[in-house]
């Protein structure tokens, strides 16, 4: 049987919360970075800080979030994270969050590689039924990488950011196991 | 839309350790009661023990156990208590057990009216796919209602249980969404 976390580029490992903070506070120094990433005020937290929320996080092993770290195959390099959270288990529905802290590794289908990985770990292994997830309509790197693994669009909050003196909108997507099972 | 709690002679109700170990308590007395509820031996505990367990177990809402106690509707009666333990959800099983207290209330189909109410929230509210449970081969009346209620035998650790000097077989018993779904005990 073929390892399930390990993909064609990157593979997905445990969180270390004292690796995951150093590299977190690093990567969240680039506001480009925040910006795709979530869409909360960006603020920079210390690497002590990142490491305690991240340490209470992984600490007790919760039935409704899997978190993962993602490896560069090629160097075994830290460059991102991802998890499902908040599943509902009675709908069976996840959603996720995934992100690329390390740029030289974006636009390289890492990111595409992860959530394939992904997506057949929600499917054949929590086996729940749908998948869901957000991003910003001044990401289309990353909307066309959902398209890639077969999210569907699914709705927007029109002009729901204000960023840079700007209104955007939030794109929502999502998957069904069954659209899934015939890629 | 009729209420999913409640039954033809019991509805479930919001687990209260503080009301529950006292009840418990008293029940435990009653060592048929526990002979018929667990496999463990038998020992006696305070109130105030059973308090602290029962809030540790319950304190956490969790998406892995859901804890009712049971009332009779006629007279709002604390007659016993029922907890499903989903210990997969990526299988979508769950452990459920179930325990009269009140002796005046046995084989008078409390039970099975409970198990019929806890099938209905487990295959339409939390929408699991299959439920478990194990019983002992010396309760016929327990195996009787699990059966009434749909469940099949699926198989018997043999000889598991020793009392009273007697061995006797604990047996494990199943029911599946669809065949739940092919009843008519929750139309």
């Amino acid at each position: 049987m073929r390892d399930i976390f390990t993909g064609r580029l990157v593979r997905l490992s445990a969180i270390d919360p004292e690796e995951m903070s150093k590299a977190f506070a690093r990567w969240n120094r680039d506001s480009e970075f925040t910006r795709l990433l979530n869409m909360s005020v960006t603020r920079l937290n210390s690497s002590k800080a990142i490491q305690k929320w991240l340490e209470k996080e992984v600490e007790e092993p919760s039935p409704t979030d899997f978190f993962f770290t993602i490896r560069s195959l090629d160097e075994d390099k830290l460059i991102g994270g991802l998890g499902l959270d908040g599943i509902d288990w009675a709908a069976r529905e996840a959603f996720i969050g995934i992100f690329i802290g390390e740029r030289e590794y974006w636009g390289k289908g890492c990111g595409t590689d992860a959530m394939r990985i992904i997506l057949r770990y929600a499917f054949t292994e929590l086996n729940v039924w749908r998948v869901s997830l957000g991003v910003f309509d001044y990401n289309p790197r990353a909307i066309r990488s959902y398209e890639k693994v077969g999210f569907r669009h699914e709705g927007r909050m029109r002009q729901y950011l204000n960023h840079e003196g700007k209104r955007w909108d939030i794109l929502f997507m999502g998957i069904q196991r069954d659209e899934w099972l015939q890629l | 839309m009729k209420d999913i709690f409640t039954g033809k002679l019991v509805r479930l109700s919001a687990f209260d350790p503080e009301e529950m170990s006292k009840a418990l308590t008293r029940w435990n007395l009653n060592s048929e009661f526990q002979r018929l509820l667990n496999a463990s031996p038998h020992r006696m505990q305070s109130t105030k023990s059973m308090l602290k367990l029962l809030e540790e177990e319950v304190g956490e809402l969790s998406p892995m156990s859901y804890f009712f106690s049971i009332r009779t509707l006629a007279e709002d009666k604390l007659i016993g208590g029922l907890n499903l333990d989903v210990f997969n959800w990526s299988v979508r099983d769950a452990f459920v057990g179930l325990g009269i207290g009140e002796t005046e209330y046995w084989s008078k189909g409390y039970g099975t009216d409970v198990m019929n109410i806890l099938l209905r929230y487990a295959f339409t509210e939390i929408n699991l796919h299959r439920v478990t449970l194990s019983v002992f081969e010396y309760n016929p009346g327990a195996i009787r209602s699990y059966e009434k209620a749909g469940f099949r035998h699926e198989g018997h650790l043999r000889k598991l249980l020793n009392r009273e000097g007697h061995r006797w077989d604990e047996i494990h018993m199943g029911i599946l969404r669809e065949e739940w779904m092919g009843l008519d005990t929750w139309r």
